[in-house]
């Protein structure tokens, strides 16, 4: 069996989606770990749960692996119902956050755990699991035991276990947590790899933003049990919902801005303390003018320039702090009327000892439209990053 | 380096070499005892003096002759490997279930499955010398085996919990998603990872049963007489270097036993359970 | 059978896997031959033969055990013993422990070893060898001699100090693990911090070391002392009469007197010493799990 037929048998009936969660519940002792949530993860993509820790995202991976059972709710595994049924029926692949290959077996047998249970002949077995560890890039190890291995290497054998057995769905619980930075990024790209050329249904546990941004097809963020925004990448991270999307996918400048009056199924707002004519929100829904509105602007979506050379029409700021960055310069700006400075980020594009704004210099602040983004309101929550 | 240098170099250490020095005297002072018996043990002598003189494995023909020190040797070994059979019997699954458990009620038996430790051993001999002999055991092997494994349950909970809880739940979930049922986990998986456990609380077990003196000392008849207790009476009408000897020869099956071990599974669980 | 009586079934079986019912053999095991007889024994030291040898209810066993000056002064002397044991104990294993974490390095596997070693003998062959070392005609003896340090032999056995020695010898490796295993669960870099903000050695040790590692000490000090408090075999070989305790009492009493009764009542009183030791190790496991 090669790759190709390793992906036409998993498969999936046209239209099902791979996972659906449907109103899953789940409390332990007084304490809510998932409120009611429900999500479909289309069959053969890979899906992120993000968030902080506490966020529910492992209670979620553990429910779908059925190491937990839910309060309420049903799981669904490509169409079927699986809420119930214990993790050995399930037919499913994980990697753990530390991998857990078994200490006591080599890497060979780690890989023919699964297929042994499934009482899968000997031939078959072996043939089987060298093939997966060509596909990992690991045939020379197979003797060796797991303390024998690096980081990166004991991962792979953590995939081909998981994938061996041809599963229906693959679960990922932070399984580049253990990794340093380079290797991490470069398992990222493997793992989506290896997950498109099998086409396999996955859901990765992550509390890390990029990794979810490099890796998924779809992200759900989750806070405090509950699931705040689902989408693609582009979507959560260019339209976040909420302050806490915006501010846990990457860096985010939170503006509470003034609404001046509604413009065409938009909105024009002002910062604090500005009294121009202000800027046009589009697609915002109405609100009275007057009103706080938050809005979310990206650090490399504001513009600064020295005020000299800014329109009069834009609002200024000083230059507060400056650090340089490798491959951008990184302004920390104050304007009265905030509680929080800005942050700015201007790509370096000529050489880097390129003139930067001293500290104290005045600028002026613009951005495209479309690049600031109004937020939902949410409750104020505690200690929010 | 200037003297000066190498002068405060001495001083920065100073602190450190006495404190060797302390822990030479130490180890000097925990080994003299056991050093001087295997060493009179090969002393030609009839009584114990020193320095031994010239050297003989007379000790070792008189345990031969005088059989009840190497029959109760005998004894005591049989007593121990079924004492710490049987504990491992009751104390696996107990410590199985405790390690994982998260019900309120565990605390309250995980302390009484460790209790036996911490009583005195003499109260318990008492004890059990009466509540025995109430059900008609007496005096008699299975008196000493009921008596030796209720102190040896508690050393193989103690180091199986330990192990057990140590590895962690993610290699038996990873055997469940895998497909593995629950009875083949426990074979594959679990098993072979607190093999060494169930061996090491196994062995510490033996070990004190064989020289566990307070509790045999109830139970003693010329049929049900441990080492322990022979020893102390022959120590108590003969000074001679016989009893260095069967000493020696305990230690030395301690040792083998430890090797052997080592070699298998190694002694890493040895010293952690503490 | 519906769905949801099904799924309710599979749920339960589930949840009643992760039970505590493996624990039964062994508690039904320790109740029959442990806790049973250690509550039957306490209502035995109850019971005193009267003059027709008929036991009745008295409290009579223990009244003289807490009034007799002889058995007031063996309960002391009990104490005192186990209590200078331990501390003996502290002070020299303390050291030990702090060289095995810090400085032992790959010395540390034989360290271990070496404490452990002495366990694998019996208590009966360490104790003799004190004997050989401590005799008239012994080790010791001998070699002052020789080295005209002294004319005569001195009197080393018989003797109190022989007691504490010998106690001590088979109690230390408990209080050097003790210690060892807290001591390494401190992080370094904090007494490394207290020296770089111009603490000396010495108050490094006494403000953040010691203060730390004061579990360890505690846990051992229990240890050591419910073992000190049980052990007769030492005032036996070694005291020589010098230092009678409870357990050797209580030897004394099941061998020469056949007293079981009185024999009861002190090792009920044992026992309350021990309980009490458990108590406080308890609580100490107990603050451990809270604080981590």
């Amino acid at each position: 069996m090669t790759q190709a037929t390793l992906k036409a048998q998993s498969s999936v009936t046209a239209g099902e989606p791979g996972l659906r969660l449907r109103d899953v519940r789940k409390s332990f002792g007084s304490v809510a770990a998932l409120q009611p949530t429900s999500f479909d993860v289309p069959a053969g993509t890979l899906c992120s749960l993000l968030g902080p820790s506490g966020c529910g995202k492992t209670t979620t991976l553990r429910i779908v692996a059925g190491f937990e059972l839910p309060d309420a709710g049903q799981v669904l595994i490509r169409g079927e119902d699986r809420t119930y049924d214990p993790p050995q029926r399930r037919k499913l692949g994980m990697v753990f956050q530390n991998y857990s290959l078994f200490p006591h077996m080599t890497v060979a047998q780690n890989v023919a755990f699964g297929l042994r249970m499934a009482r899968v002949n000997r031939a078959e077995t072996e043939a089987r699991t060298r093939r997966m560890l060509d596909i990992v890039h690991l045939p020379q190890h197979a003797d060796r035991y797991p303390h024998q291995l690096s980081g990166g290497q004991q991962q792979r054998v953590a995939l081909a276990r998981s994938l061996v057995t041809e599963p229906s769905m693959l679960l990922l619980d932070e399984p580049l947590g253990a990794l340093d930075k380079n290797l991490r990024e470069q398992m990222q790209f493997e793992i989506r790899q290896l997950q498109r050329e099998i086409g396999i249904t996955t859901l990765l546990v992550t509390h890390d933003q990029e990794e979810a941004l490099t890796m998924s097809d779809m992200i759900v963020v989750m806070d405090r049990g509950r699931i705040l925004q689902a989408g693609s990448p582009t979507e959560v991270y260019e339209h976040p919902r909420t302050r806490f999307v915006s501010e846990f996918l990457g860096t985010s400048n939170i503006i509470a801005c003034t609404v001046a009056g509604v413009e065409g199924g938009g909105l024009r707002l002002r910062l604090p303390g500005d009294a121009g004519s202000g800027f046009f929100v589009a697609d915002a829904p109405a609100r009275p003018a007057g009103s706080t509105a938050l809005v979310a602007i990206r650090p490399e979506h504001l513009r600064i320039a020295p005020a000299t050379q800014a329109g009069a029409d834009e609002p200024r700021a000083t230059v507060s702090g400056h650090v340089f960055r490798g491959a951008a310069h990184v302004f920390q700006l104050k304007r009265p009327g905030l509680d929080r400075p800005l942050m700015a980020y201007r790509q370096i594009t000529g050489p880097v000892g390129e003139t930067v704004l001293p500290v104290g210099a005045e600028v002026g602040l613009s951005w495209l439209p479309g690049t600031a983004r109004l937020l939902e309101d949410e409750p104020v929550r505690e200690g929010a990053a | 380096m200037t003297a000066t240098a190498s002068w405060r170099r001495l001083e920065r250490r100073l602190p450190i070499l006495l404190l060797l020095a302390f822990v030479l005297i130490f180890f000097a002072f925990l080994l003299a005892p056991i050093v001087f018996v295997v060493l009179v043990s090969f002393g030609d002598s009839e009584i114990i003096a020193f320095p031994v003189t010239s050297y003989s494995l007379r000790w070792y023909h008189r345990l031969l002759e005088y059989r009840p020190l190497l029959d109760s040797l005998w004894f005591s070994l049989k007593l121990a490997g079924a004492s710490a059979v049987l504990a491992a019997l009751f104390g696996v699954p107990a410590a199985l279930a405790l390690a994982r458990s998260r019900s309120g009620l565990a605390d309250l038996v995980s302390t009484v499955l460790l209790a036996p430790l911490s009583i005195p051993m003499i109260l318990l001999g008492i004890a059990l010398l009466y509540k025995l002999s109430a059900i008609g055991l007496g005096i008699s092997f299975t008196s000493l085996l009921i008596a030796h494994t209720v102190v040896s349950i508690p050393y193989v909970v103690r180091t199986v919990v330990a192990v057990y809880r140590g590895i962690g739940r993610n290699y038996e979930e990873a055997a469940a998603i895998l497909g593995a049922s629950r009875r083949q986990t426990f074979t594959y998986v679990t098993l072979p990872l607190i093999g060494s456990g169930i061996f090491s609380g196994m062995l510490f077990a033996v070990l004190i049963s064989l020289d566990n003196l307070s509790l045999s000392l109830f139970f003693g008849s010329a049929q049900t007489n441990t080492l322990p207790v022979v020893m102390l009476s022959y120590l108590q009408n003969q000074f001679d270097p016989a009893i260095a000897a069967i000493g020696t020869v305990q230690m030395i099956i301690a040792l083998v036993a430890l090797l052997l071990i080592e070699r298998t599974v190694g002694l890493k669980f040895m010293s952690s359970p503490s | 059978m519906t769905a949801a009586a099904a799924t309710a079934i599979r749920r339960s079986r589930r949840a009643l896997g992760a039970g505590l019912w493996p624990v039964l053999p062994a508690m039904i095991f320790l109740l029959l031959f442990f806790l049973l007889p250690l509550a039957e024994n306490g209502l035995q030291s109850l019971y005193v033969p009267d003059a027709a040898g008929e036991p009745v209810f008295s409290l009579d066993y223990y009244v003289r055990l807490f009034t007799d000056g002889y058995y007031l002064g063996v309960l002391g002397r009990t104490i005192w013993v186990s209590l200078l044991a331990t501390i003996i104990c502290i002070l020299i294993g303390y050291p030990v422990a702090f060289f095995m974490v810090r400085h032992a390095g790959r010395w540390n596997g034989l360290m271990i070893f070496l404490l452990v070693a002495p366990l694998l003998t019996s208590i009966i062959m360490r104790t003799f060898g004190w004997n050989v070392i401590l005799a008239r005609n012994g080790v010791l003896n001998s070699t002052l001699m020789s080295l005209g340090l002294i004319e005569r032999p001195l009197r080393l056995l018989q003797d109190p100090s022989a007691v504490i020695i010998g106690l001590v010898h088979v109690l230390v490796p408990f209080m050097v693990i003790s210690i060892a295993a807290v001591l390494k669960g401190i992080d370094t870099r904090l007494e490394e911090a207290a020296e770089l903000l111009g603490a000396s050695r010495w108050r490094t040790f006494r403000e953040i070391t010691l203060p730390l590692s004061l579990d360890g000490i505690a846990t051992g000090a229990i240890v050591v002392f419910m073992l000190a408090n049980g052990s007769f075999l030492t005032m036996l070989l070694l005291g020589g009469g010098s230092v009678v305790t409870l357990p050797l009492l209580i030897y004394q009493q099941f061998l020469l007197v056949q007293n079981l009764g009185f024999a009861a009542a002190m090792g009920n009183v044992l026992l309350v010493l021990a309980v009490i030791s458990l108590f406080l190790q308890l609580r100490l496991i107990r603050r451990d799990g809270g604080a981590s």
